[in-house]
């Protein structure tokens, strides 16, 4: 649906996009994460058009933005939720661009009811907290009822209910078959929405893969025992396991599956508890990958 | 059809826009109300077309800050992202701002001309309302908000644009009178596009530049502002 290749773009003398190439799916809602600065804004403001690349390309439905007649019926976008006259009121602003895609106030007030907005709708815009700006965005976003959707940091400024909403409706919304890509900062906003994950770090990919083989490739096959036996890492250690004592009685192990662990201690008459995979959290594997990519960093205290 | 839909979507930002139609209505009572007090306070042979239309001194700083408004607000709001990813055809936004702005201040510039030639047939003896300078300072109004339209689109920033236009305006004409050297006097009325588009006001037997001449001065600057803004919208980046 949407397609970036090797997209590279600088702005004076700082490298914004270097290289960036990536994929984005129907049907699924692919997370698109990365520092501050990584170029999640760039890249989407390229897809748009609003950025002109240096180099490389990206592509909707096979075509560049530019080319779309009626561009909001292919790709519905989010980019900036203050990005409006204040003094309009919501529906006058979303009836402005349904005019500029032939669109009706008909369809207005569809996608009004649809984010919830139905009842603040003749208010000034102005007035808005920055949660329901980003409503008025995702309808906005919506108005065409394109096949594929593009939203920049959408969880900012929602409070946990809107949070919550927004989880919800944008599952809804790759369950009717629709691309939706949704970059963040914060990679937990993303677990138990993201299908996919795209990692970024200054201006290119890092990680591009299903949140499931990223949350394996977080916890390396990692499993903690906790046990106070003195001989326990020797004996695992023997039947072949990679031992880190994690300082609190407990044992991370690698390199042995749960139920060899668990024959080993036992034939060994060990005493344990606690045999448990390492669980790994979303953030846990996105820390991991951006640890070098991160341009402002507190240094470490001395 | 693009342009169809470029043009509906500016016509509906413009109507849904108070800060729009709250200065169309300033432009009708600024000028009538210039010309107004102008024309009460003289009186004799020498006030004639130029005196009952002085309004317009008044009339297009706000002609002026409306267009500079129109996509200035666009780029202070961030909104003019949203409005490129609608019609990522960008000349064709700037076209249906051109237009949008053009009926508007027509339709204000008709009024706010009507009235001060009523006011001044009521109030200046030597005064006979006469086509041409009525006419030419409707048209003048359009140029001189399509000329700030263009300005603001080239400079991107509404402060900054309003400060060009209104040196263009107010500036530029003090200049003109204060420069001695007879030629570049001369040429400056000509060709400066304050001077030479109010030329169409003038009822003078000789003047510097015909009327009509002058206002296709006035249009060239026009153009020129216009094309500047076309070419920034379409080469940066948004």
């Amino acid at each position: 649906m949407i397609s970036v290749s090797g997209v590279r773009k600088r702005y004076g003398g700082a490298v914004a996009l270097d290289g960036m190439t990536f994929d984005v799916r129907a049907g699924q809602v692919t997370g698109f994460v990365g520092p501050n600065g990584a170029g999640k804004s760039t890249t989407m403001r390229v897809i748009l058009g609003l950025d002109a690349a240096d180099s490389g390309e990206a592509l909707v439905e096979g075509k560049r933005y530019r080319e779309l007649t009626d561009p909001m019926r292919h790709l519905g976008s989010l980019l900036d939720a203050g990005a409006l006259q204040p003094s309009r009121t919501a529906r006058n602003h979303l009836l402005w661009l349904a005019h500029s895609q032939g669109l009706g106030a008909r369809r207005v007030d569809e996608v009004l009811e649809q984010t919830g907005l139905g009842g603040v709708a003749r208010r000034r815009a102005g007035g808005f907290s920055l949660g329901m700006r980003q409503r008025l965005g995702i309808a906005a976003a919506l108005l065409g009822d394109p096949p594929a959707l593009m939203l920049d940091e959408p969880f900012n400024g929602m409070d946990p209910e809107g949070i919550i909403w927004m989880r919800g409706f944008l599952r809804s919304l790759a369950g009717q078959g629709r691309a939706v890509l949704v970059s963040s900062h914060l990679m937990g906003e993303l677990q138990g929405t993201a299908d996919h994950v795209i990692v970024i770090g200054r201006g290119r990919v890092i990680a591009d893969a299903t949140v499931a083989e990223l949350l394996r490739s977080a916890s390396g096959g990692r499993i903690t025992v906790r046990t106070q036996a003195p001989e326990a890492p020797e004996i695992l250690a023997a039947a072949g396991a990679a031992v880190v004592p994690t300082g609190d009685g407990g044992l991370s192990i690698a390199g042995l599956p749960a139920e060899a662990i668990a024959g080993v201690l036992q034939r060994h008459h060990v005493a344990f508890s606690e045999l448990a995979a390492h669980r790994a959290t979303l953030e846990d594997a996105y820390l991991e990958l951006t640890r070098d990519a991160v341009d402002y960093r507190a240094e470490d205290p001395r | 059809m693009s342009m169809r839909r470029a043009l509906h979507a500016e016509w509906t930002k413009a109507l849904t826009s108070p800060g729009t139609s709250g200065l169309l209505v300033m432009v009708i009572a600024g000028t009538a109300g210039l010309s107004g007090i102008v024309a009460a306070a003289c009186s004799g042979a020498t006030c004639g077309a130029d005196v009952a239309l002085t309004g317009v001194q008044l009339g297009q700083a706000i002609v002026a800050i409306l267009a500079v408004l129109v996509i200035g607000n666009e780029y202070s709001t961030g909104m003019i992202g949203v409005t490129l990813a609608a019609v990522p055809r960008r000349f064709l936004v700037l076209i249906g701002k051109a237009l949008v702005v053009a009926a508007g201040v027509t339709v204000a510039a008709t009024v706010a001309v009507a009235g001060s030639v009523a006011i001044g047939e009521t109030l200046l003896p030597a005064y006979h309302a006469t086509l041409r300078p009525a006419v030419g300072t409707v048209l003048y109004l359009v140029l001189i908000a399509l000329l700030s339209l263009g300005l603001a689109t080239a400079v991107r920033n509404p402060a900054a644009a309003i400060g060009t236009v209104l040196a263009l305006l107010y500036s530029v004409p003090i200049i003109v009178t204060v420069v001695t050297d007879p030629v570049w006097h001369d040429r400056l009325v000509k060709y400066a596009p304050v001077s030479a588009g109010l030329a169409v006001q003038s009822t003078e037997a000789d003047p510097l530049i015909g009327p009509w001449k002058g206002l296709g001065v006035l249009a060239l600057w026009t153009l020129a502002a216009l094309l500047a803004g076309a070419i920034t919208l379409q080469r940066r980046d948004a």
